[in-house]
């Protein structure tokens, strides 16, 4: 039998439930991604959960970074494509975040 | 296209006169004007996200809550963060996942595989220059998998004290049934001399034995002649 904290172990808050994103939405973009997408296992997706944790938690710091330069201490969408702009690994971004001036504009692809 | 369907159970509704279409495309039924957002549709993303002219797009993120709750955990507790700023990294995420599945998915194809599986990720996520996610990466999937082999691997318990007072008794009880039942308490871990718990690799402390597992063939009757 596990413990009951098993899981949230495994998480950097702990506060939620074993896996802070939701497996079957990360599997759902990650078949959009190309057609060549077929099997994923189940793995994957609980890789990913972490992966964009991190991900998230880089952009979140760099785009903060950005906010402090303006004196402010509200961060902004215009903070997020800057620390794009300044991020070599982030550079698959940059199109996305200098073509969406507006949420409701046209979907891509 | 009833079964792409399917997969959307709760983010998507069927579209008045679109059960024939993909659910990636926007057909001329669902246009911002003539879509209803929240009166046929109960979509609880509908009224809630302005990112709408089709409530499939939905499908494209990750929530939003879980990002904006992500973010926060890194920001100081006095910082603010702006919706159009969630909705951003919430985009960037997913391309993010696009991304890194993309160059998995090559690699699964030119090694003729059909699975994506956790170590392509892992290795994608490398190449594209995200080497230092890896670690904790590792870390956390090794701790996943150890849980869930350990779920597959948990038999019917008995109590530990139950089981270390079971090997003090004598012997002599054997007497009458030379032959142990294969599920007695005397079982073959109890007799052969080993510590009752082994720590080992599992980082959570475990209540059972895990020696206690082991139901392999067992020399139970060799031990039991030894002693007449």
């Amino acid at each position: 039998m596990r413990q009951p904290g098993a899981y949230s172990n495994l998480l950097s808050g702990g506060k939620m439930g074993p896996h802070s994103l939701p497996l079957a939405r990360i599997k759902k973009i990650m078949k959009k991604s190309g057609e060549d997408v077929k099997m994923i296992s189940g793995e994957a997706p609980i890789v990913f959960s972490k992966a964009c944790e991190l991900f998230i938690e880089e952009l979140t710091k760099r785009a903060w970074a950005m906010t402090l330069q303006r004196k402010t201490r509200t961060m902004h969408k215009e903070d997020v494509a800057a620390a794009v702009m300044e991020t070599d690994i982030f550079d698959f971004l940059v199109g996305l975040v200098s073509h969406t001036p507006n949420p409701s504009a046209t979907l891509e692809s | 296209m009833k079964r792409d369907r399917d997969d959307f159970e709760d983010d998507e509704k069927p579209q008045i006169g679109s059960s024939s279409r993909t659910p990636y495309t926007i057909s001329p039924d669902t246009t911002t004007s003539s879509y209803p957002k929240s009166t046929t549709n109960q979509n609880p993303y509908a009224s809630k996200n302005n990112n709408n002219n089709n409530n499939k797009e939905q499908d494209r993120f990750l929530p939003i809550a879980n990002v904006g709750r992500i973010m926060k955990k890194v920001i100081p507790g006095n910082g603010k963060i702006s919706k159009d700023a969630k909705e951003t990294v919430q985009e960037c995420v997913s391309e993010f996942i696009s991304f890194v599945t993309g160059e998995a998915s090559d690699k699964c194809q030119r090694e003729k595989r059909k699975t994506i599986n956790g170590d392509d990720i892992l290795w994608a996520i490398t190449t594209l220059g995200f080497e230092d996610y890896v670690n904790p990466l590792k870390i956390y999937l090794a701790k996943y998998r150890d849980i869930e082999g350990e779920k597959l691997n948990v038999p019917k318990q008995q109590p530990m004290e139950q089981q270390q007072q079971q090997q003090q008794q004598p012997m002599h009880q054997d007497q009458n049934s030379p032959n142990l039942p294969y599920n007695s308490v005397y079982s073959a871990a109890n007799l052969i001399s080993q510590p009752p718990f082994v720590p080992g690799d599992p980082p959570f402390p475990l209540p059972f034995s895990q020696s206690s597992i082991q139901t392999g063939s067992l020399p139970q009757h060799d031990h039991v002649d030894d002693h007449w």
